[in-house]
């Protein structure tokens, strides 16, 4: 069978891997090789060997982007796995209204980033007047406490589902014997339903770390890094330089920081990675 | 039950009613404010409701669809996530199946390749994946190639691209390369876990390859393709940044996500009534399907993440 | 050309591998252009493609584009960037394969950035028809950009209320009078009902107000008494000036100055409108804003910004230009012809006068101009003709982006009360000369 299938390579492969040949992996050979270049075009690229990756290193800007970003992941992550545990432990106690609640809270999901960010840019903004605060877009601080509202919004509703699907995957049995046995709830929480939910867990942690890292859309559209950069995230950040800047060197630097950034989002995965089979070897 | 669970029961409801209005609420002010008055909407005022002075009718409605091109952009953005999803749930599951049943160390190499590219970040390809898309965009249309060999197209047809990557009826197949590494990735991890025997049964019977895919495996795939396809309606139908950049913008080809930035003027003024109106005319579409099959989106994305 | 060998071999790859799957949607159905595009095939007559500045003026320039294809049957294809996002978009536009052939750079500073690309306008038709030399571009010998609009601001005044606290425009005639009257209305405020002064907006929507056009008059007003045009490092003669007018902004404005912070221009533009102040710091552009709010010409008028400096009796309103056409010098020669042609199509000919003046409301400094509807454009021209100097907009001298958002920064904390003036003065000229070396260096 096995040689069968070989021989039809063309059908089943070619078309995805054609189109992944121009939709990724000569825009990233290029882009690879262009992150050592001056270039304001393709073709006027001209070899200018480690001093992007040195610019970039030491850019002030950048750094601070860096450090935006790390807090930002760091307490996008806790705040939405902590209340989306919490909700979907509720939900799973057969409560009245649990199907209501449950698509509720995933409805912001399907909405993208662009709009969200509209949206409680406007909200944010209005409820900032009404206390008489500066806008969001003038005080960094309320930028960040702002993006963290938006993320945990959206996305809480996602991380909920895959708790749900994990607690309720739970075999009865276990839950029962515990309860027999006398344990209390907050027993049950911790020595079953937790260490039961860790392959959900490290699924949640790393889907919100990635995101937080690579947040773009809502970014721009909720604070476009005002005031003065200060809440502009790696994405943004790289995309300014590219962009926002015109003069010989920028795009050079814009795709140097890329390239970090993308090494740095890779690691983060390995390590995940490792984390998740070390887990599943425990099991 | 003890009386004291039905009482943290009780509770509990409360707070996630509270919980649940407090997650609407966002979508329910921009519908209200959709329907006030352009100069009744104000920073301060964003939570009043209209009254009668302010109320607009569906005036903002109108005008997002007559004079800012709403129609144009749902209508472009409806082509090119229809047509990347079935372009990426056939050709990705084709290319799973090969992956998975063929055991050589390029299906290997191509799987680690698919995977890696799942977690690059755009940013990384956007400046050469939109110059790629424009170069054979524009490289291709019968005129340049006709050019080429020293002949010239005929009139009328010169402009036609046989590869346009750059509009929205052509972008479908960069969406298939940027987005195959989740696509595949979810097919093999279930392709695996499907038993080998009912296709070699097939084939023995005489089915070709081909045929084996589409009426046998297919089918047992059903689930996992309707997950792969609500993930990548989700990105597709809301993503940003690839359309932005890679679109020609000269054609007037635009998406819903980048028509919402054009209600700026130069001079910082927003038009605050017809742009809240565009963000309803994009959630409502989201909210009815969701509420017609939320069932199958919610099942879809336990199954997609558990998965990935 | 290894690189177009590849994307043809790719093409055809591609082309016999998944024509079934998309290939039958590949009409390009939403063409406007009738020729070819950058590989230009069959371009003998050259097209035209606009890359433009104003989302306000999208419309008109769509229909304008329109009515020149059909009288020349040249293709003209106009894009609009949405606020903010004009450099991005030019940037990556350019790269293109098909680019703009003519777009906008709004002064020396961002011509100091596109000048590569731009075309040298000398010897020009459309360059014969500037009325003056004053707004052209010039880099050097050559001239790479010219202005087509000419914009006034000024503070703009709502007569009926003024009238209603018992004065009229011509009470006003220097910084004293301004500060009187405005002064007095803060007093009488809830007797009247209104106040003197708009709030803010000191959030990306309106701050240019004020760190950019009201920071033009201590600016002007130093380079006039050193008789120069540009500097290296400003001496901040006026500041005192610059502090005494904001002052009176932020002390007579519709909320408290801590507040300042929480208006966006939207707000300010709609206490305007709503009849909540009196003056309103904005510019010839708000016009259709405002009389689309509801507002009549006579209610109108547009006073100077007088900040007691100079000569204030003959002081008038600040008018300039940030916008400045450029043609782009690697499009091909034909685009290039057929860009110039339009250009000067538009500023001469009765369709195209007309549509500037009427439909976007521009006064041009072209010959061929004709008087514009905007009252306040209208105004400007009145206050010359009664032999008033123009305050000239001396901003895109200032050094840098990053220059006007630290001033921004510090006048929102000063209003705030959480900064010092000080912090203002070091952000005016501290930054400018830091500032200024960075770029230059």
């Amino acid at each position: 069978m096995e040689k069968a299938i070989k021989r039809f390579w063309p059908v089943f492969v070619l078309p995805t891997f054609a189109a992944f040949l121009i939709g990724f992996v000569w825009p990233f050979l290029q882009g690879l090789y262009l992150s050592f270049c001056k270039f304001t075009t393709i073709d006027k690229a001209q070899w200018n060997g480690l001093k992007n990756y040195l610019y970039a290193l030491t850019e002030a800007e950048f750094l601070h982007s860096f450090w935006f970003t790390a807090l930002f992941t760091v307490v996008s992550t806790i705040c939405i796995n902590v209340a989306a545990f919490a909700i979907a432990l509720a939900l799973t106690r057969s409560i009245k209204g649990t199907n209501v609640f449950r698509s509720v809270f995933f409805m912001p999901n399907l909405i993208g980033g662009i709009v969200l960010g509209y949206i409680w840019n406007i909200l944010l903004n209005c409820a900032l007047t009404l206390l008489g605060k500066p806008l969001l877009s003038l005080h960094a601080p309320y930028g960040f406490i702002g993006l963290v509202i938006l993320m945990c919004w959206q996305q809480i509703g996602y991380m909920m589902i895959i708790y749900i699907a994990g607690l309720q995957s739970i075999p009865n049995d276990y839950l029962e014997a515990a309860r027999i046995d006398g344990a209390n709830d907050r027993q049950i929480l911790w020595r079953i339903k937790i260490p039961n939910v860790m392959p959900s867990i490290t699924i949640c942690l790393f889907l919100s770390l990635t995101n937080g890292f690579k947040l773009f859309d809502q970014n721009l559209a909720l604070t476009a890094g005002e005031p003065n950069h200060l809440t502009e995230m790696l994405a943004l950040h790289i995309y300014n330089t590219f962009y926002a800047r015109s003069g010989a060197v920028w795009k050079g630097y814009g795709q140097a920081e890329a390239v970090l950034f993308c090494i740095l989002v890779i690691a983060i995965s390995l390590v995940q990675l490792r984390a998740t089979r070390s887990k599943e070897v425990q099991q | 039950m003890t009386r004291a669970n039905t009482i943290r029961d009780r509770i509990l409801s409360v707070i996630l009613t509270i919980l649940s209005v407090a997650w609407v609420y966002p979508v329910v002010m921009i519908l209200l404010n959709s329907l006030k008055k352009e100069t009744a909407i104000t920073t301060g005022t964003a939570f009043e409701l209209p009254s009668g002075e302010t109320f607009a009718g569906l005036e903002n409605y109108v005008n997002a669809i007559e004079s800012k091109g709403f129609a144009t952009a749902f209508w472009y953005t409806l082509v090119i996530t229809l047509t990347s999803v079935a372009l990426i749930l056939i050709c990705c599951s084709m290319c799973a199946w090969y992956i998975t049943r063929v055991h050589t160390w390029y299906s290997r190499a191509l799987y680690f390749l698919f995977v890696f590219s799942m977690v690059v970040p755009f940013q990384m390809l956007m400046f050469t994946l939109s110059a790629t898309a424009d170069r054979i965009g524009s490289a291709s249309t019968i005129g340049s190639i006709a050019q080429r060999f020293g002949l010239s197209a005929p009139a009328g047809l010169a402009d036609i691209s046989l590869l346009p990557l750059n509009t929205p009826y052509g972008i479908c197949i960069i969406y298939l390369g940027f987005g195959a590494g989740l696509a595949v990735f979810m097919f093999c991890g279930f392709m695996k876990s499907v038993p080998i025997e009912v296709e070699e049964a097939a084939m023995i019977d005489g089915c070709g390859p081909v045929r084996t895919f589409f009426f046998v495996v297919l089918p047992i795939l059903k689930p996992t393709l309707i997950s792969v396809g609500i993930l990548e309606t989700m990105w597709l139908w809301n993503d940003y940044l690839l359309p932005y950049l890679t679109l020609d913008r000269t054609k007037g080809y635009m998406t819903i996500p980048i028509l919402i930035q054009y209600f700026r003027g130069s001079y910082g003024r927003v038009e605050m009534g017809p742009m809240m109106a565009s963000i309803m005319l994009n959630v409502i579409p989201i909210i009815v399907v969701y509420l017609l099959c939320q069932k199958h989106i919610i099942k879809g994305v336990a199954a997609g993440a558990v998965k990935g | 050309m290894s690189k177009k060998l590849l994307s043809l071999a790719l093409t055809a790859a591609m082309a016999l591998t998944l024509l079934a799957g998309c290939g039958g949607n590949t009409t390009t159905s939403g063409s406007v252009s009738g020729s070819s595009s950058g590989a230009g095939a069959d371009g003998a007559k050259g097209e035209v493609y606009y890359l433009n500045f104003k989302p306000e003026q999208d419309e008109a320039w769509q229909a304008l584009a329109k009515a020149y294809t059909e009288e020349t049957g040249v293709p003209v294809t106009v894009v609009t960037a949405a606020s903010g996002t004009y450099e991005t978009n030019l940037m990556s536009e350019i790269a293109k394969s098909n680019p703009p052939t003519l777009f906008q750079v709004n002064g020396p500073n961002g011509l100091a950035n596109w000048k590569d690309y731009c075309y040298d306008l000398t010897g020009t038709p459309v360059l014969g028809e500037l009325t003056s030399e004053d707004y052209a571009l010039k880099d050097g010998d050559a001239t790479l950009g010219i202005a087509y609009v000419i914009e006034s601001y000024g503070i703009i005044t709502n007569k009926t209320l003024l009238e209603q606290a018992g004065y009229t425009v011509e009470d006003i005639q220097s910084f004293e009078d301004l500060k009187k009257v405005a002064e007095d209305i803060t007093a009488r405020k809830d007797e009247l009902g209104f106040a003197a002064f708009t709030s803010a907006g000191m959030d990306g929507s309106s701050d240019w107000r004020f760190k950019t056009h009201l920071a033009n008059l201590p600016i002007y007003f130093e380079y006039q008494d050193d008789g120069i045009g540009t500097t290296e490092a400003i001496k901040g003669t006026y500041l005192d000036n610059y502090k005494a007018i904001w002052d009176l902004y932020i002390n007579n404005s519709t909320c408290a100055p801590t507040e300042l912070a929480s208006k966006t221009g939207s707000d300010a533009e709609s206490e305007f409108i709503n009849g909540q102040a009196v003056f309103f710091q904005n510019g010839s552009w708000e016009y259709g804003a405002l009389t689309a709010g509801g507002m009549t010409d006579d209610q109108l008028a547009m006073i100077p910004i007088y900040i007691g400096a100079g000569d204030e009796a003959n002081q008038g309103l600040c008018t300039g230009t940030e916008n400045y056409w450029c043609v782009n010098k690697d499009a091909s020669p034909e685009n290039i012809q057929a860009t110039l042609d339009f250009m000067y199509w538009c500023v001469t000919s009765e369709t195209g006068t007309a549509a500037m003046a009427n439909d976007m409301g521009f006064v041009i400094p072209f010959k061929g101009a004709q008087e514009s509807n905007n009252l306040f454009v209208k105004q400007d021209a009145e206050m010359t003709a009664a032999g008033k100097t123009p305050v000239s907009w001396n901003f895109p001298t200032m050094p840098s982006e990053q220059w006007k958002n630290d001033l921004g920064s510090a006048l929102t904390a000063y209003a705030a009360g959480t900064g010092d003036w000080d912090a203002v003065v070091s952000a005016f000229v501290d930054n400018w000369a830091a500032e200024y070396a960075l770029l230059n260096g």
